[in-house]
């Protein structure tokens, strides 16, 4: 008797959902394509990273927090390699064009003065790119507090079919 | 405490709380099958190519249980449903509490956070889940369309 109803729900469901999902202009298809992350996606850790550098993120997370809409994405490459394809939403903060004399000052008005616990990613352009690493540790020695890498970088995102931004048209 | 158990309006108040809840639940993801399937790829538990076909069809699952529950038909079956979603939260919630991801369930809302912490999602969760024990227990029929 308790089987059958179980059974019966689960059938009107099922059809029920199906129809709605086929009329609905918000229907999805019935097979999506999803990465698999279960299967040992885990963050990508630079050989010099050490004790107490902030934390390294995968491209999971580093997607989550983009949906999320709460973290500031930070792209530490040059302003040419920023313009040709970057996180959507990223600001380009170049780690080789920053100041030598008043790097605090210099970090915290082109973050716009948020707060220091305000969740920021630092990404280049991929593994072989270190400089969202040195940034991140700049950016925590100055006091911000919530500070994560993703080492896996542009590269890896946009090797993934995420959306990518570009402001010029580099021939990719 | 048979009494209590077996009181009409304890056990008509519980059916019509956990029957707008999981009817309020599934409007969202109803609505929006797109994102409540991105809520799902979010606990990173469930195979891929089968991601859609939950999102399709589990909204419109906890819709019937709720509206069963409130009107008493498939009663039974229904709160074995609700109880076996409510233990795949849990797990679900649980497990990714384990990994370090602070994510929304996607419970009343899909895909983005709502701002609700987990936990606060897992003690509702068990809170639905002991008044269902509290209307399986009962030998309350009034205010049932089905009496079986």
């Amino acid at each position: 008797m308790i089987f059958r109803q179980t059974i019966i729900l689960l059938i009107f469901s099922a059809i029920i959902g199906l129809a709605a999902n086929y009329i609905s202009p918000n229907g999805i298809e019935l097979i999506g394509k999803y990465r698999d992350i279960s299967s040992g996606n885990e963050p990508i850790i630079p050989p010099n990273a050490e004790a107490g550098d902030p934390s390294f993120i995968a491209l999971d997370l580093a997607e989550l927090e983009f949906n999320r809409g709460e973290a500031l994405f930070v792209d530490c490459r040059e302003f040419e390699e920023f313009e040709c394809g970057t996180i959507p939403g990223a600001i380009n903060i170049p780690f080789d064009d920053l100041p030598d004399e008043n790097l605090e000052q210099y970090l915290d008005s082109t973050l716009g003065f948020i707060n220091k616990d305000n969740k920021i990613i630092t990404f280049c352009s991929g593994d072989e790119c270190d400089l969202s690493l040195h940034l991140g540790r700049n950016l925590k020695a100055f006091g911000y507090t919530n500070i994560f890498i993703f080492f896996g970088g542009a590269r890896e995102w946009e090797n993934f079919g995420l959306g990518v931004e570009r402001r010029v048209d580099c021939g990719k | 405490m048979r009494q209590i158990i077996d009181n009409d309006y304890l056990t008509l108040l519980f059916r019509l709380v956990v029957g707008i809840t999981f009817i309020w639940a599934s409007v969202y993801k109803i609505i929006e099958p797109g994102d409540f399937a991105k809520s799902i790829w979010f606990y990173h538990l469930v195979p891929g190519n089968i991601i859609n076909l939950s999102a399709i069809i589990l909204p419109w699952l906890e819709l019937l249980c709720g509206v069963c529950i409130i009107l008493g038909i498939f009663y039974r079956g229904s709160i074995v449903w609700i109880n076996v979603m409510m233990v795949v939260f849990i797990i679900a919630l649980t497990s990714a509490v384990i990994r370090g991801l602070d994510i929304d369930c996607g419970c009343f809302k899909a895909a983005k956070s709502s701002g609700g912490s987990t936990l606060n999602s897992l003690l509702l969760d068990l809170g639905l889940i002991i008044l269902t024990i509290q209307l399986w227990l009962s030998r309350s029929k009034k205010w049932m369309l089905s009496k079986s």
